[in-house]
């Protein structure tokens, strides 16, 4: 830069500008930094759990049920429990959640109501997740009178929580599908209903079920609101049914990290591991189908 | 008769009346335009008229003849013999009931065993009755649809109507929870209320259920210091600078890998991260805090629990501060550019001015995220409320109260309960008032650059 053959800027001008240069580059510097700190912390937090856990996988482990022995217990009856409430959940949080979007997006009219439907469903997706296991205790438990601890009403909770997640999903597929495959069914004859069942849903499901899939992964980490409905039972024989006493994955976790015994730790990291393998999975599959089906217009 | 039988049933009676009617549409459909729907919406005409009455008398029933069951059982002269008193009597009752389902079951109470008989014959006459009003119903309905089908009906009008109202009750769902949340919390809290001055609750600030003193102000002030401080302090420079520096500076290849990677940090369930903090960030604070001479720190820190979750927040914050970034106009920056400014005096002077409306409003709403958030706080934050601005004390939070005070067998109307829905109650009313403003402040937003 300072070539004294075309030496057409003065000293100071120049002084300047190298101290802009270093302050771009340190600019540049912190935001990696940044960048690499949370990596870092990300690498730390898996490294501790496979470090602590990895020893801890085998047939036992994945097939027994809950135990006070350290040596014995196993997460089967944990992932049994999350299965069965995962079922419920999108049992209940697909269909509803579908259909509240396709009304959303295709029929509702503009008024004053809709916007009423469409802010709580914006700030349900944003409330506390406590607050839906709060819900659950009152009205499933308290006052239906549901059998506590069941996946059925752990189930139920959830649903209410992954509804608003999968109603914005599949409002934002719904968008992305262009007016002229509407007007094209509209043209030859199809009512509103076929246009949006037989043409619009088909080619917005992929994006409904990459969203849904990330909200049950979502769900499926989730232990908070099922504290609050008591699904921290010992568990010592994997439920057999959706009404059975039962604990999910998470709450296996957490009621062996409370545990005195030292060789739960083992234990705890080994669930931890588990559980992060089913959910990388889902987002995997998630970011899968939203590769292979997504459809430029 | 079981309701799952029945339904079972229902459905097969449905399935049925969908193709009787589907092959009377097709036998009426003589020609070109005959028909004025599709045999198929015949078939969904009759099955709807079939279905409907009776699932609707399946749940009537499944409310009503509770009360039948019970009210015939006390007539029976078994039950005679009873002891007055309320709750030995429900529990011999609720014992024979139990019997009923599972005769296999060993009987505690020996007079619970005289009940079975009578409550057995009260459960299969109430359920023969059901099963016979559900069946009735779905053939009435079917022969009413049936005599309607003909060539020149309208089903597919009818059909589609019923469809719009399942669509419509599918998005009420969604206002329906959270009346749900409002009345409940209202209604505990309102209970609690009756028994403590909401004023003590409000600016008290000695909190000891136990002892029957509900002063929140420590939990609040804990909730704060953890999740708006702490995490705030951790998250909002790396989630910014990680948003700059992948949007700005980052090749292409690189930000494809490292934005999903960033992700992960949000895909990781609180639990693992409560357990992380516990078990390996809080014995380092601890041992920072020795080092910097404190006496006796506790192993609970708010300063654990806050890093942790701030860490946890970072990719909420970055994306965030992504879209907006992204939404202020390209103009915008390549007018500075031009006149000379570096990258980073783009960013600094004109990128991130423009974009603070979004940036503010997406740290509001991982503000709420924070103070909402559980599991770290109740693995690392400690259950001692204080009210301290030491951040290697223990501190405890709102929602590490809520799940202490409805965690294990209380009585469901003691005080120390109910506090737990008042507590909910203010954090429902904080987290919603964040995020209508921020929600708000971010579709201003967006609309000032479209």
């Amino acid at each position: 830069m300072s070539n004294p053959a075309n030496n057409w800027q003065s000293p100071e001008a120049e002084k300047r500008l190298a101290r802009r240069y270093a302050a771009e580059r340190q600019f540049k510097l912190l935001g990696l930094c940044a960048v690499g700190l949370s990596m870092a912390f990300l690498v730390f937090l898996i490294g501790t759990m496979l470090i602590g856990g990895l020893g801890g996988i085998d047939w036992a482990f994945l097939s027994g049920s809950d135990s006070t022995e350290p040596e014995t217990a196993g997460v089967w009856g944990a992932v049994k429990g999350s299965l069965l409430t995962m079922t419920v959940t999108i049992a209940l949080a697909l269909p509803m959640g579908v259909l509240a979007a396709v009304y959303l997006e295709e029929f509702a009219p503009r008024n004053r109501w809709i916007d009423l439907v469409e802010v709580s469903i914006n700030n349900l997706a944003a409330v506390p997740s406590i607050i839906f296991g709060l819900l659950g205790l009152a009205v499933f438990i308290n006052f239906m009178g549901l059998p506590r601890s069941s996946p059925l009403v752990g189930g139920m909770t959830l649903a209410l929580m992954t509804m608003p997640v999968i109603v914005i999903a599949g409002r934002n597929a719904i968008k992305a599908v262009p007016p002229s495959i509407r007007d094209a069914a509209l043209a030859i004859g199809a009512s509103k209903v076929q246009t949006v069942f037989h043409h619009v849903l088909p080619l917005a499901l992929p994006g409904i079920l990459t969203g849904a899939i990330i909200g049950m992964a979502r769900a499926l980490g989730e232990t908070a609101p099922l504290l609050m409905i008591g699904m921290r039972a010992f568990v010592s024989t994997p439920p057999s049914g959706i009404s059975d006493p039962a604990t999910v994955l998470p709450m296996q976790i957490f009621l062996w990290s409370d545990e005195v015994d030292r060789a739960f730790v083992q234990n705890t990291s080994a669930a931890i591991l588990v559980l992060l393998a089913f959910l990388l999975t889902m987002n995997g599959f998630a970011i899968y189908l939203r590769n292979k089906f997504e459809t430029r217009w | 008769m079981t309701p799952t039988a029945l339904l079972v049933l229902i459905a097969g009676l449905g399935l049925i009346g969908w193709l009787i009617a589907r092959a009377k549409a097709q036998g009426l459909n003589t020609g070109r335009g005959a028909l004025h729907s599709l045999p198929n919406h015949h078939g969904w005409y009759l099955a709807l008229w079939i279905m409907l009455p009776a699932l609707a008398a399946v749940f009537l029933w499944g409310a009503v003849s509770p009360g039948l069951i019970h009210s015939a059982v006390m007539a029976d002269p078994a039950t005679a013999s009873l002891p007055a008193f309320d709750m030995e009597r429900n529990a011999i009752l609720s014992e024979a009931f139990t019997l009923a389902d599972n005769p296999g079951a060993a009987a505690f109470n020996p007079e619970s065993e005289k009940l079975v008989p009578a409550v057995v014959a009260a459960k299969t006459k109430f359920g023969m009755i059901g099963a016979a009003l559900v069946i009735l119903l779905a053939f009435a309905g079917g022969a009413f649809g049936w005599t309607r089908l003909t060539a020149t009906f309208q089903a597919r009008t009818k059909v589609e109507r019923v469809v719009l109202l399942l669509l419509l009750a599918a998005s009420l769902l969604a206002v329906l929870t959270t009346v749900g949340i409002i009345a409940s919390l209202l209604f505990e809290s309102g209970l609690f209320f009756s028994k403590v001055n909401p004023l003590e609750f409000i600016f008290g600030t000695h909190w000891s259920p136990a002892n029957g003193s509900f002063g929140a102000v420590p939990l609040f002030w804990g909730t704060i210091f953890i999740g708006a401080i702490i995490a705030m302090v951790v998250a909002i420079p790396l989630g910014l600078m990680s948003a700059i520096y992948l949007t700005q500076y980052a090749h292409a290849n690189v930000r494809r890998w490292m934005k999903p990677m960033l992700e992960i940090l949000a895909g990781i369930p609180t639990v693992v991260y409560g357990y992380f903090a516990a078990l390996t960030v809080a014995p380092l604070v601890r041992d920072f805090a020795v080092m910097i001479g404190l006496d006796n720190p506790s192993t609970e820190s708010a300063l654990a629990a806050g890093l942790v979750m701030g860490i946890m927040i970072i990719p909420f914050v970055s994306s965030m501060a992504d879209d907006s970034i992204a939404a202020v106009p390209q103009a915008m920056r390549d007018g500075s550019l031009a006149m000379g400014a570096t990258r980073s005096e783009t960013i600094k002077k004109v990128l991130i001015p423009a974009a603070l409306p979004g940036i503010v409003a997406g740290v509001m709403l991982a503000i709420s995220r924070a103070i909402g958030e559980t599991m770290i706080v109740v693995m690392a934050a400690g259950a001692t409320a204080n009210l301290t601005a030491n951040p290697f004390a223990s501190m405890t939070t709102v929602t590490f109260q809520i799940v202490q005070l409805l965690t294990g067998d209380q009585e469901f109307d003691s005080a120390k309960t109910l506090s737990a829905f008042a507590l909910g109650l203010v954090l429902f009313g904080v987290t919603l008032i964040l995020n209508i403003i921020a929600l708000r402040v971010v579709k201003r937003f967006r609309e000032a650059y479209e």
